[in-house]
């Protein structure tokens, strides 16, 4: 990857964790609808927001991601009626926490896309990538393999 | 705080004659001058070996949850007819009737397990402003004379006030009386100056991102991952912490600094609406991490985001336990439209 940085080639790394039941419908709704978006997420797909370890999103940063985007259902629409509810207050306290020491807020991002929309997701993956790209690579947390710059 | 000791030597005297505990989780005189160490008093007789005063600092309620934690697994091999509770009192101030609260609240024993001796708090000495008094040199002999402290070493007497070798949690707490307590001894304590409690926090919100991640580096290389505070935490009672999963493994076991941070970056995430600042975890680190800086936000997080306070009310849930419709939705990410 440093490399690749030193010849301005450098590509943000985004994961993209993802409830079943929306925002991995989103996503699907906006192949099938051939909606462009970049191609810098890896999407995670999990069965609920209210699933995700928040331990993965610092896990993740360790390991090389140049920025997470964590979406699900919509506030009160949620398959298990609360999850994203208390995914919510999780997620809050984790970015204002991240924030406070000192982490770039556009690291981690948080949004809601339903199942009918393909083209918001489409913005949001947009939207995430343009913010994380004018960070530039992620620096802060970040494990070095053994020996080089880079991360693992 | 003789009157305090009496009383609390009196009831503990009484409940165990009684039978009405089993065992009493205090503090008892430090092998060492101006210490006191937490100890189990079993019998009557023994009641005398408990002392209060300023320099009972570890929080008790992670004895209670050790000892009922013990008791409840050894009772899974008893036959159902055969097995009974076990009672433990506590001498509790204010922030471990908090801790024992959150302990409550989080289900992990029942309210009539606990028999709670409520004694009022003014603080508690810092070690490291004591040890700083004493000039590093070892205190040979020390005395509590009013709210003087005075500690004699080989290279004089040093003296001082009270207030000045307090810790910085005691200075600024805002429940120095228990929240629930079954038997109270003494007068209620003076308050502290709790709305200063966030001065710190709000200071270091201020700073420029960059000097902050510098602070954070900067604490968190000091971290020998020796989990002092884990071990001293009320509120951190997994019984495999993450920290040893290792399926998956979380914290690589290699020196790499970033292990160091997530380890601690996870562990204080933990304490989200469950910090009590009882400084317990301060007190035991053997490097002198800051991490008061940082748990001190959760808290003020925790009130601010969702109005909650750790360990004041059994019937609260936690914080993260819990929703509201109305949460906070400003920190969600919102796109350009036709971007």
């Amino acid at each position: 990857m440093s490399d690749k940085q030193s010849a301005g080639e450098w590509e943000p790394k985004i994961v993209a964790i993802v409830c079943n039941w929306c925002t991995y419908a989103g996503a699907d709704l906006a192949g099938i609808s051939r909606i462009q978006y970049p191609p810098n997420v890896r999407i995670v797909r999990v069965p609920c927001t209210g699933r995700i370890n928040p331990f993965y999103i610092l896990k993740a940063l360790q390991e090389g991601a140049d920025g997470i985007l964590v979406s699900g259902c919509h506030p009160g629409e949620c398959h298990y009626i609360t999850g994203n509810l208390t995914a919510r207050r999780k997620f809050a306290a984790l970015k204002s926490f991240l924030g406070y020491i000192g982490l770039e807020g556009d690291r981690t991002l948080f949004t809601w896309v339903s199942a009918s929309e393909g083209d918001r997701f489409a913005q949001v993956v947009r939207g995430v990538t343009d913010a994380v790209r004018a960070l530039g690579p992620a620096r802060k947390l970040v494990k070095a393999i053994q020996g080089t710059e880079g991360p693992v | 705080m003789e009157q305090v000791e009496k009383r609390l030597r009196e009831e503990a005297r009484k409940l165990l004659s009684e039978k009405k505990v089993d065992v009493i989780v205090g503090y008892e005189e430090g092998t060492l001058p101006l210490t006191a160490t937490p100890c189990f008093i079993a019998t009557p007789e023994e009641a005398d070996r408990l002392v209060w005063n300023p320099f009972c600092v570890q929080n008790l309620a992670k004895f209670v949850h050790d000892l009922l934690g013990q008791h409840h697994e050894a009772q899974k091999r008893v036959k159902p007819e055969a097995r009974r509770k076990k009672r433990i009192g506590v001498v509790a101030r204010g922030c471990t009737t908090r801790s024992l609260v959150i302990q409550l609240q989080e289900k992990q024993y029942e309210r009539d397990e606990v028999v709670i001796i409520g004694v009022p708090c003014g603080g508690y000495v810092d070690g490291r402003k004591l040890a700083a008094l004493a000039g590093g040199a070892e205190i040979r002999e020390g005395a509590l004379q009013g709210d003087r402290v005075i500690a004699r070493t080989l290279g004089g007497e040093r003296e001082a006030a009270l207030k000045e070798i307090l810790a910085d949690n005691c200075l600024t707490c805002r429940f120095n009386q228990p929240v629930i307590s079954d038997i109270r001894t003494g007068e209620p304590a003076p308050a502290a100056e709790a709305e200063k409690e966030y001065e710190p926090v709000t200071a270091f919100e201020n700073l420029p991102a960059a000097e902050r991640w510098a602070y954070f580096e900067k604490e968190m290389a000091k971290c020998i991952r020796c989990a002092a505070c884990r071990n001293a935490c009320p509120s951190c009672y997994c019984r495999i912490c993450f920290a040893e999963q290792t399926q998956p493994r979380w914290i690589g076991i290699g020196d790499d600094p970033t292990d160091t941070q997530l380890f601690q970056l996870m562990r204080l995430y933990h304490m989200v609406g469950r910090c009590v600042d009882c400084g317990a975890c301060v007190a035991v680190c053997p490097m002198g991490v800051d991490l008061r800086k940082f748990l001190k936000k959760l808290d003020k997080d925790a009130f601010e985001m969702f109005g909650h306070r750790a360990g004041v009310s059994i019937d609260e849930p936690a914080p993260l336990g819990a929703y509201k419709d109305n949460d906070t939705e400003g920190f969600i990410f919102e796109p350009k439209t036709g971007a």
